[in-house]
């Protein structure tokens, strides 16, 4: 009886991933784009729920051999599920023409969903071309002045995904298999140079979409030439994804060659979070200020899958979440700010006098970002960086980490002073639907960051789950 | 097991969301109401232990299990003297208000958000609280500077935020590393205190010069203490109440807490004294450079901090309850400074020294509460200054020998420099400068509250020190 549940509960996630490309398709021809807002969120909704049933219920089932259904993909197909009906949401309040971004952005979702429950590298291989393509198109569609970013997006995504499988090739001749687990018995032996570059291209593959120091040269202009919702999904959960990919990767993978790759992923976490913070002082432009800050929290995140323990996936995992909420309602934000024509520093000033709400709720979530307790960053940033002390071996990682945590501070506080300074100028009121996803992410940021027992306990469950342990 | 602090707690979280959530007419009634019911509690809680002859309460809510966090509170004496003092200096600081009467929504909530921190803080049995309250007050505070103040307050608020964040980074790094590095993995303060014995030395002075550094930003002291007269000046006179009175005390205790947990403290305590000693001469000579008033009384800060990590350095009892009989002084006495020279601002316009003259023909009051402050720093007996000096000195000469007593110069030249502002500005009457405005009798009732409190527990010592088992 149990085990008929619970893959019933596997196909239904996969039903209702399939099921949202019908809602766009069936909504184009008429231009209902509150229905297709709807219908999306819904069905996103019930994803939400069954990955949470499915988790808290253990489920471990693979599905075709392709999909692989456990509590770690079912921690973030829940997690992406919320996250994309809240991007749904903003992009809904923007977009005139919502049911031709509903069709990239739906294929997008599927992307991303399939990625979470891969089995096979052939799986996570499609799964990010399938998320990365549309998130292009959506940029391209949105107007003129945007095709910029898009073919820079769509560019250095090819060179990714054609790194990554040629990463695949090179691992094929090895592993007739390409499933997860099922390549770690055949590469074994040592001294294997082919297996050695597949994790290099792997790795520059994942770098990219990461945006870790130096594939990141990207990440600004993107970030700041497509529109604020796309640039929301950008960093908040594609880059996500992608962390999931790498933690798919390397950790089932590659997870004997660890003392090879950790060092690396030391360096990148180490020149990502400098280079992010660094270059971020200097900005004028809210929206690269953002990008830039993302880039190191990318660095914060790297912290703890260089300690490569399970402590250390846990911390990242929860640092992922972090900076998902923190970052979707940013953007939010920005992106709001951006439709009334405000996008410097100069902009903002006198935030605080035009809407209230807006000025508070960016405070606290780049106060946040900043790691001050007791927000969620602070919990995310204070395990990543105990991961690293706890292996004794890595203390000097966890410095680097509280330096760069100093230093992201002058750049945050100088966008509150100047949000909290200024005259008095007219007014600004914020869209209904901004205003719900703003309320949201705050409030993620401040309950659990007050109250972290369950995100903890969940990350643990997912990070357990994905080692095997 | 009670249920006091965390009420406390509660009181003043509560009271500060509802000061925010509701209209600006009843922003004071209900900060006042908070406020007072917090101070209301630890007058109880003193007037109960008096009886019993000591303190001691602890309590435990739950946290972060997975780590075994919890929200441990304890209070002992050391706790109860510096809780004592934030709920008068929070007070106090309500009921004075601005003379100037801008913003006091936004001063409000601060200020029960800040009394909320400073109250967890002083109270914390586990160091991962300690930092999280550590965090808030600063946040709170920043906030404060940035909003409220003079016209360059937005650069000492950066200024402000950037020394601390730095101080908390320090912080953050410095209760990982002990959390780590015991073998029990444990945040409580009592079991490290029990187990730190078996971290490495090197890595115990590691740990020690981390929080040591963090500290010594925040109490602060010479090399680190740039952010002070700045933020103090810009500040609004409420902000620079809190400021000085409540938030030098947590780098203060912090010091206390760092120099009973760690074994290895005792090699550093006498470098750490000379270290205070030279920061009091240092700003005590920079004070006589000063021309504003508030500045001058932003220095003293200095120099009372530097002598009561003398007191703590000193790692005996009469050290001991010196350094928290010096801070509460400290923090009762530099609120109403600062209130009567932001009062001074507000009759007169102006600050400078210079300038100011005839201020006890003006406004008698003010110019009377600054020389009962004067008499509170320097330490004149009956004033609790006096009786904090005397233990403190006690115990530096017990654990240093005579000279010890050195930093005493730094409190004399700074009182001789008081003492000629008092000539120059409050009573000289020769071409008075006329006033421009007046203040309200709140002002003059946060006069008579500070005033109150700084000289019953240096009339009656005994209040607080029948909680403590010092022998005089």
């Amino acid at each position: 009886m149990a085990t008929i549940d619970v893959t019933y509960i596997a196909y239904a996630i996969i039903a209702a991933t399939m099921a949202l490309i019908i809602v766009p398709l069936a909504t184009i021809p008429r231009k209902l784009s509150f229905v297709a807002m709807v219908a999306s969120t819904v069905l996103l909704a019930i994803i939400l729920i069954l990955a949470a049933y499915a988790m808290i219920s253990g489920i471990d089932v693979t599905v075709l051999g392709i999909f692989h259904l456990y509590p770690f993909s079912e921690f973030f197909i829940g997690l992406f599920a919320f996250a994309l009906a809240l991007v749904n949401m903003l992009s809904y309040e923007y977009y005139p023409n919502f049911t031709r971004f509903e069709l990239f952005f739906s294929f997008a979702i599927i992307g991303m969903f399939v990625v979470a429950m891969a089995n096979s590298l052939l799986t996570i291989l499609l799964g990010l071309e399938l998320m990365t393509l549309p998130t292009a198109f959506m940029i391209m569609t949105s107007g003129r002045h945007h095709i910029e970013a898009a073919v820079k997006l769509f560019i250095l995504s090819a060179i990714a995904i054609g790194a990554l499988s040629f990463a695949l090739a090179l691992i094929f001749p090895y592993s007739p298999e390409l499933g997860l687990t099922q390549i770690a018995p055949n590469t074994t032996f040592t001294g294997n140079y082919l297996i050695s570059l597949a994790i290099i291209l792997v790795g520059a593959a994942m770098g990219f979409e990461v945006a870790a120091f130096p594939f990141n040269l990207w990440v600004p202009d993107v970030y700041q030439g497509a529109p604020g919702n796309v640039t929301a999904l950008l960093a908040g959960i594609n880059k996500k994804v992608a962390f999931v990919a790498l933690m798919e990767i390397f950790f089932v993978v590659f997870l004997q060659f660890q003392p090879i790759f950790s060092p690396v992923l030391v360096l990148l976490s180490i020149a990502t979070m400098f280079y992010g913070n660094v270059v971020a002082l200097v900005q004028t432009n809210v929206k690269r200020l953002f990008a830039y800050s993302s880039i190191s929290q990318a660095g914060y995140i790297l912290i703890g899958l260089a300690v490569a323990t399970q402590f250390g996936i846990e911390a990242s995992i929860v640092q992922i979440v972090a900076h998902l909420f923190m970052i979707i309602g940013a953007f939010a934000i920005v992106l709001w700010l951006e439709s009334k024509n405000l996008r410097t520093l100069d902009d903002y000033t006198g935030l605080s006098s035009r809407n209230k709400f807006a000025a508070f709720a960016l405070a606290i979530l780049m106060l946040s970002m900043a790691g001050v307790p007791p927000l969620l960053g602070f919990i995310g940033k204070f395990l990543v960086f105990s991961s690293a002390i706890d292996t004794q071996s890595l203390l000097y990682l966890a410095v680097f980490g509280i330096v760069n945590s100093f230093i992201s501070i002058y750049y945050y506080a100088r966008l509150i002073d100047r949000m909290y300074g200024g005259q008095k100028k007219e007014l600004l009121f914020m869209g209904n639907y901004t205003y719900a996803v703003v309320i949201v992410a705050l409030a993620a940021t401040i309950l659990l960051g007050i109250y972290p027992n369950l995100l903890i306990s969940a990350a643990s469950l997912a990070s357990k789950t994905l080692l095997a342990l | 097991m009670s249920i006091l602090i965390g009420l406390m707690l509660l009181i003043t979280v509560v009271a500060s969301f509802l000061v925010l959530g509701l209209d600006r007419d009843y922003s004071k009634r209900i900060a006042l109401f908070a406020s007072g019911v917090v101070l209301a509690i630890t007058i109880l809680i003193l007037i109960t232990s008096l009886a019993q002859g000591s303190v001691s309460l602890s309590e435990q809510y739950n946290y972060v299990s997975a780590f075994g966090i919890s929200l441990q509170l304890q209070m002992s004496a050391i706790n109860f003297i510096l809780v004592l003092m934030t709920t008068i200096v929070a007070f106090g600081t309500v009921l004075a208000g601005n003379p100037e009467h801008e913003h006091e929504k936004v001063a409000n909530t601060l200020i029960l958000l800040f009394e909320f921190a400073a109250i967890g803080l002083f109270t914390s049995a586990n160091l991962f609280v300690f930092f999280i309250f550590w965090d808030v007050g600063v946040v709170a505070l920043f906030f404060m500077i940035n909003s409220l103040g003079s016209p360059n307050r937005r650069y000492a608020s950066m200024k402000f935020i950037i020394y601390e964040i730095f101080a908390s980074s320090l912080l953050l790094l410095g209760i990982m590393m002990i959390y780590f590095y015991t073998p029990v993995h444990s945040f409580n303060i009592q079991t490290i205190i029990s187990s730190a014995a078996s971290i490495p030395e090197a890595t115990q002075a590691m740990i020690f010069f981390f929080l040591f550094v963090a500290f010594m930003v925040n109490m602060p002291m010479f090399p680190l203490h740039f952010w002070l007269p700045d933020a103090h000046t810009e500040a609004s006179t409420q902000g620079s109440m809190l400021l000085s009175g409540v938030l030098t005390k947590f780098g203060a205790f912090g010091m206390l807490l760092l120099f009973s947990i760690l074994p290895i403290s005792r090699e550093f305590a006498a470098p750490a004294a000379a270290l205070a000693g030279f920061s009091t001469l240092y700003a005590a000579f920079v004070t006589m450079r000063q021309k504003d008033i508030k500045r001058v009384i932003a220095y003293t800060t200095i120099i009372d901090m530097g002598i009561i990590l003398v007191a703590i350095a000193s790692m005996n009892e009469f050290g001991t309850y010196g350094a928290l009989f010096g801070m509460f002084a400290h923090g009762v006495t530099i609120a109403l400074m600062f209130l009567v020279v932001g009062c001074v601002h507000h009759i007169f316009g102006t600050r400078d020294m210079r300038s100011v003259k005839g201020v006890v023909n003006q406004a008698t009051s003010t110019a009377y509460s600054f020389l009962a402050g004067t008499f509170g720093i320097t330490g004149v007996p009956l004033t609790t200054g006096f009786v904090a000096d005397v233990l403190i000195f006690i115990g530096s000469i017990q654990a240093f020998g005579i000279i010890g007593a050195l930093p005493l110069l730094g409190l004399l030249i700074i009182g001789a420099f008081l003492y000629f502002v008092i000539n120059k500005s409050f009573l000289m009457t020769k071409d008075p400068l006329q006033r421009v405005d007046y203040i309200g009798v709140e002002q003059k009732i946060g006069y008579a509250f500070f005033m109150f409190f700084m000289f019953l527990f240096g009339v009656f010592p005994f209040l607080l020190l029948g909680l403590t088992n010092l022998q005089l």
